[in-house]
């Protein structure tokens, strides 16, 4: 039974035109799932939806069973489910170790956030080295890292990616997907937005592709790969057999 | 020589009095984006409570602090409510907040000026007329009174926004509000709560100017000018910026008027926020607007 159910969904910014048109989505715990499509198919949107960020115009979310329509982004972040956003969203001038008291701000038992802060510092031995360093002065792979690390604090069932890779080294990128593994083999569920597509669904179980605001097909990531209706979506053309 | 080191001192004590008043504006910029050009008028509402608390009470100006600053955080948590609550997440909207300010500044002017006429008034303690003298320098008591309550004040914001969560929520909405709601800020409550700060910050600052100067209900276009210059100088949105602005500003404007006369003395301020947004409009410690 999916844990995450997106059903139907109508979103957009403010008063503007519809970004997602009745979007449908299941995703089962423990899995990862990378989300696909060309420029302005609602992928952001889509996780923005999740955690409360935009406002849903028509459709239901539910996880575990309840809702997640008309929570602030605070009362989805408690009931487990952490995003990550696109634009490298940390706190320039707070330092590594502040940066991630950030990440367990809704906890009220400040030991075991120091408690969970080692814990990061196991899996992220850079952020314990550059504890006091302020953010702003780190590598984008180690702000990146920062990142995840700032979202495992709250230990949460689901983590959302917005463009992990985006601006990063292709090593660095292969590393910071590598721990996106890690965190899925310790069966927290993974929601990745990539526009690169190879390298996304070479990491994930599960592919979708998205397109003007609709999921267009999905199915396990080789096949989607492997799909000539990527072909057409990104380049605009169905590949021949000559160019396969 | 002992006339420089003297202006020095006059322009350091009158420097923390600016800062306890650039404090409230630059800490409600920071997290709400908005320019509160009604900030020097509640310090005037600020500096009228004082004035009959003194009167009316024989409550020390000093002392009022403790009657200003909850009523204007009271008041300071209704006003965002009622003007501001919804419309800080749009854009939009959040641009023409600043007009909301400039009329919310006329309204305090108008209320004051109709129940307590425009004349000249300040508060009298006894030490306003006092100094302490050191060898061939002397130090204003009611300035080293007010300075050393509004680095007392200073440090105590201070000390919250680094070691308290309300601060951590503080800091982490004014560096990027989207990362805030991200890891759980109720950024509305953080705004409203910072509004509510800033303007206890004024309601302390109003305490202060009503026994360092004169004051009357249109006294708030003049400090607001001087004010915003303090702000854009340190930076808008940054609270050390604005400290540094407020103490090297005022030490060149007591240059500025033991040089050229009182008459001039305003004008360092207006002639420095001209300079600064012309050379480095950001300011000295600001982040540099995004293209």
């Amino acid at each position: 039974m999916p844990h995450l159910v997106v059903k139907d969904v109508v979103a957009g910014y403010g008063s503007g035109p519809d970004i997602l048109t009745g979007l449908s989505l299941d995703v089962e715990e423990g899995k990862s799932y990378c989300i696909v499509g060309p420029n302005g198919a609602g992928k952001s949107t889509l996780l923005k939806a999740i955690c409360g960020l935009v406002n849903i115009r028509n459709g239901t979310i539910d996880f575990e069973g309840e809702t997640l329509l008309g929570l602030r982004a605070d009362q989805v972040l408690q009931r487990g489910i952490c995003f990550v956003p696109q634009d490298r969203s940390l706190f320039p001038d707070m330092t590594v170790r502040e940066n991630l008291r950030m990440g367990g701000y809704i906890l009220k038992d400040r030991n075991e956030v120091e408690r969970r802060i080692d814990e990061v510092f196991e899996m992220f031995p850079i952020l314990k080295e550059r504890a006091s360093q302020h953010a702003k002065t780190m590598s984008g792979g180690q702000q990146q890292q920062l990142l995840l690390g700032r979202a495992l604090v709250l230990r949460p069932k689901v983590v959302m990616l917005d463009e992990p890779s985006l601006g990063l080294a292709p090593k660095v990128s292969k590393q910071i997907f590598d721990s996106m593994n890690q965190l899925k083999d310790a069966g927290i569920t993974i929601i990745v937005v990539e526009q690169n597509a190879r390298m996304g669904l070479g990491y994930c179980d599960w592919g979708c592709v998205l397109d003007l605001g609709k999921l267009v097909f999905e199915g396990a990531s080789r096949t989607v790969l492997d799909d000539p209706r990527m072909a057409e979506l990104y380049l605009g053309t169905r590949r021949t057999g000559s160019e396969k | 020589m002992t006339q420089a080191i003297q202006i020095l001192i006059i322009g350091l004590t009158l420097g923390g009095v600016f800062a306890l008043m650039a404090s409230g504006l630059t800490l409600i910029f920071g997290v709400m984006g908005i320019v509160n050009l009604a900030h020097a008028a509640f310090m005037v509402a600020a500096a009228f409570i004082s004035f009959f608390a003194y009167k009316g009470l024989g409550l020390d100006p000093i002392a009022s602090i403790v009657l200003t600053m909850p009523v204007m955080f009271v008041v300071g948590l209704v006003v965002y409510r009622l003007f501001f609550a919804r419309s800080i997440d749009d854009p939009k909207k959040r641009s023409v907040l600043v007009l909301v300010t400039f009329a919310m500044a006329l309204v305090i002017e108008g209320t004051l000026g109709f129940f307590f006429s425009n004349i000249y008034r300040s508060t009298n303690p006894p030490y306003a007329y006092d100094a302490f003298l050191m060898g061939p320098f002397y130090l204003p008591k009611g300035q080293f009174y007010a300075t050393l309550m509004s680095a007392l004040i200073l440090g105590a914001l201070w000390a919250m926004l680094r070691f308290t969560r309300l601060g951590y929520a503080i800091r982490a909405t004014t560096h990027n509000r989207t990362a805030a709601e991200v890891v759980g800020v109720n950024v509305d409550r953080v705004s409203m709560f910072v509004f509510g700060i800033g303007m206890a910050l004024a309601g302390a600052s109003g305490s202060m100017i009503s026994f360092l100067f004169s004051f009357y209900p249109g006294k708030h276009w003049e400090w607001v000018a001087i004010l915003l210059s303090l702000v854009v100088l340190g930076g808008m949105g940054s609270l050390l910026g604005a400290l540094i602005g407020a103490l090297s500003l005022s030490v060149i404007s007591a240059f500025v008027n033991s040089a050229y006369g009182p008459t001039w003395s305003p004008v360092t301020f207006y002639l420095a926020l001209f300079a600064i947004l012309l050379i480095r409009p950001q300011g000295l410690l600001g982040k540099k607007p995004e293209l």
